[in-house]
């Protein structure tokens, strides 16, 4: 069972900034990494159209995502 | 063409897209379109040139842009003056478009000298430069970069090789030189090379290259409510919109926005494949070649730069000029909207009565946004089922081809070729009459329309989607 969990915000304000572009890092992941998540999409994240892209790892809210930040993200904070 | 990942230009853009339909939406356009770019860009959102002054500068010209007028032209005239006179009857402008403040004339000087220079004696840099750019200093030529205007002939003349093109993005992205420098060494786009492509858009770091484009006269159309629209599917919109939003999902939202009608393009390119095949059993017996006539940009760049082939591009509609005249046959009052991934087809747009706008995935996303419709919220769908595999499978490079030969039953042979680069050289041998093969399927964008400047998602992803959908009916 994974440990980690990772929330993409696949609503139309993400998606238009590019949360296409999240789920591609998410399944180009080293096999090694991508076992340790559970990916899950959502339709909607707090509410933050704003800053999009949005997305969730661990309970944490993250925006205006893109891949680079993300993947520091799951870099840093991975259990 | 390779999609780009989304800089910080793409967002910016997009931003905008989504403020300035807000103000439609409200009915406030023409009240706070001036002040909008000191709305959005303030003395501590992140700058990328020299002040917010000049940031606020450059993006009232992309507001002129994303209006649907040309900057140059109307550099005199106020924002609120031009929203007023929204919407416009006539159609004329340039799609792409400078944006000449923006333009950072890219200090990557074109032409520099490397240490290969061996300050030989024959000096040719020198003597070939038109404007005495080149010098002699600590045993190595030298470039004054003032006084450079980037000819090339420098280059040429070494005999060492040792000067070095350093080409700009822009131009880089470019297949059709199409753009040079002008004396501020600024971009200049050549509109006798010029095919729309939206190349240059996407390659350029600084954002200054733009298109303009009809996304504020649609939501001004959609706002008033007085004429009916007719939303046109291009073939490649599957999987555009949203991980997992399906074409059933993107119909009912289109008509939740306003749309009367929502049709698949790939119905057109049905009735575009049958007249095509027509057209090439002709060729195939006259021992002719045919050219494909649904890409607008390989179309035009066979009429600029090869006069004499232009006999040989098939005379058939393209399939959003046939989905534009069969929406007209039925219901001439309502006004056709074209939704693809292509700057090429603006300007095919212009020149065509029956398709009356064009607007980009993202510009139409940009409305769905605006106007508060997640398309991953919504439950409710509206089946598409306008056309079948022969129209749908346009959407990729080797489509048409493929369509084709499932509609002769003689012996061909064809070739697919996608770029307009490679196509240029396909050209060439066609013109020396040293093809092997009836039909041509040209294609500007890498994977073709799949792989358009708008394109949201991967090529391999999208391609995928699109054979999934074409298998479905």
């Amino acid at each position: 069972m994974p440990k980690n969990t990772l929330k993409i915000c696949i609503g139309t304000p993400c998606h238009l900034m590019g949360a296409s572009e999240l789920l591609e890092l998410i399944a180009e992941l080293d096999q090694n990494l991508r076992d340790k998540i559970e990916l899950k999409t959502s339709h909607c994240i707090d509410d933050c159209c704003e800053q999009a892209p949005v997305a969730e790892f661990n309970g944490r809210i993250y925006q205006d995502l893109n891949p680079e930040k993300l993947y520091k993200i799951i870099r840093n904070n991975i259990r | 063409m390779s999609r780009n990942t989304i800089s910080e230009v793409i967002k910016l853009k997009r931003r905008l897209y989504i403020e300035l339909l807000r103000l439609v939406k409200t009915g406030k356009l023409v009240e706070e379109i001036s002040s909008l770019s000191q709305k959005m860009i303030t003395k501590d959102s992140p700058r990328y040139r020299c002040c917010e002054f000049k940031e606020r500068a450059i993006f009232d010209q992309r507001i002129k842009a994303v209006m649907g007028f040309n900057i140059a032209s109307n550099k005199d005239k106020s924002l609120e003056e031009l929203a007023e006179s929204l919407p416009r009857q006539e159609k004329k402008r340039n799609i792409v478009e400078v944006i000449y403040t923006a333009c950072d004339s890219c200090p990557i000087d074109k032409y520099i000298v490397t240490d290969a220079c061996r300050n030989c004696v024959a000096h040719k840099c020198v003597n070939a430069c038109p404007v005495s750019a080149i010098v002699i200093i600590q045993n190595k030529a030298y470039i004054d970069q003032d006084k450079c205007v980037e000819c090339g002939k420098c280059a040429g003349a070494c005999s060492y090789n040792a000067i070095l093109e350093n080409q700009r993005p822009c131009s880089r992205a470019c297949e059709l030189d199409a753009i040079n420098s002008d004396s501020n060494r600024q971009a200049k786009i050549d509109r006798e090379k010029c095919v729309s492509c939206g190349s240059c858009i996407t390659a350029c770091p600084f954002g200054a290259i733009t298109e303009t484009g009809d996304l504020i006269q649609v939501a001004l159309e959609l706002f008033s409510e007085k004429n009916k629209l007719a939303a046109m599917l291009a073939p490649s919109f599957v999987g555009q919109f949203g991980y997992q939003q399906g074409p059933a999902k993107i119909k009912y939202a289109l008509k939740k926005l306003g749309f009367e009608k929502v049709i698949e393009v790939a119905a057109g390119a049905e009735i575009t494949a049958a007249a095509e095949s027509k057209e090439l059993k002709e060729k195939i017996i006259e021992e002719e070649t045919l050219l494909s006539s649904c890409c607008p940009a390989f179309k035009t760049m066979v009429l600029n730069e090869f006069e004499s082939l232009s006999n040989l591009i098939s005379k058939t509609d393209s399939p959003m000029a046939v989905t534009a005249q069969e929406i007209k046959n039925e219901n001439n009052e309502l006004k056709t909207i074209f939704i693809g991934p292509c700057t090429a087809k603006k300007e095919e747009a212009l020149q065509n009565e029956n398709v009356d706008y064009v607007l980009s995935f993202e510009e139409l996303l940009a409305l769905f946004t605006a106007h508060n419709i997640n398309l991953a919220e919504i439950e409710k769908a509206e089946k598409l089922e306008d056309a079948g595999v022969l129209g749908r499978q346009f959407a990729y490079a080797g489509g048409l081809q493929k369509s084709l030969q499932e509609l002769i039953t003689v012996d061909y042979k064809s070739k697919q070729v996608d770029g307009l680069g490679r196509l240029k050289k396909e050209l060439y041998l066609i013109k020396a009459k040293k093809n092997n093969y009836n039909f041509l399927e040209g294609m500007a964008c890498t994977g073709g329309c799949i792989g358009g400047p708008s394109a949201m998602i991967s090529k391999k992803a999208a391609k995928k989607l699109v054979q999934n959908f074409a298998a479905s009916n």
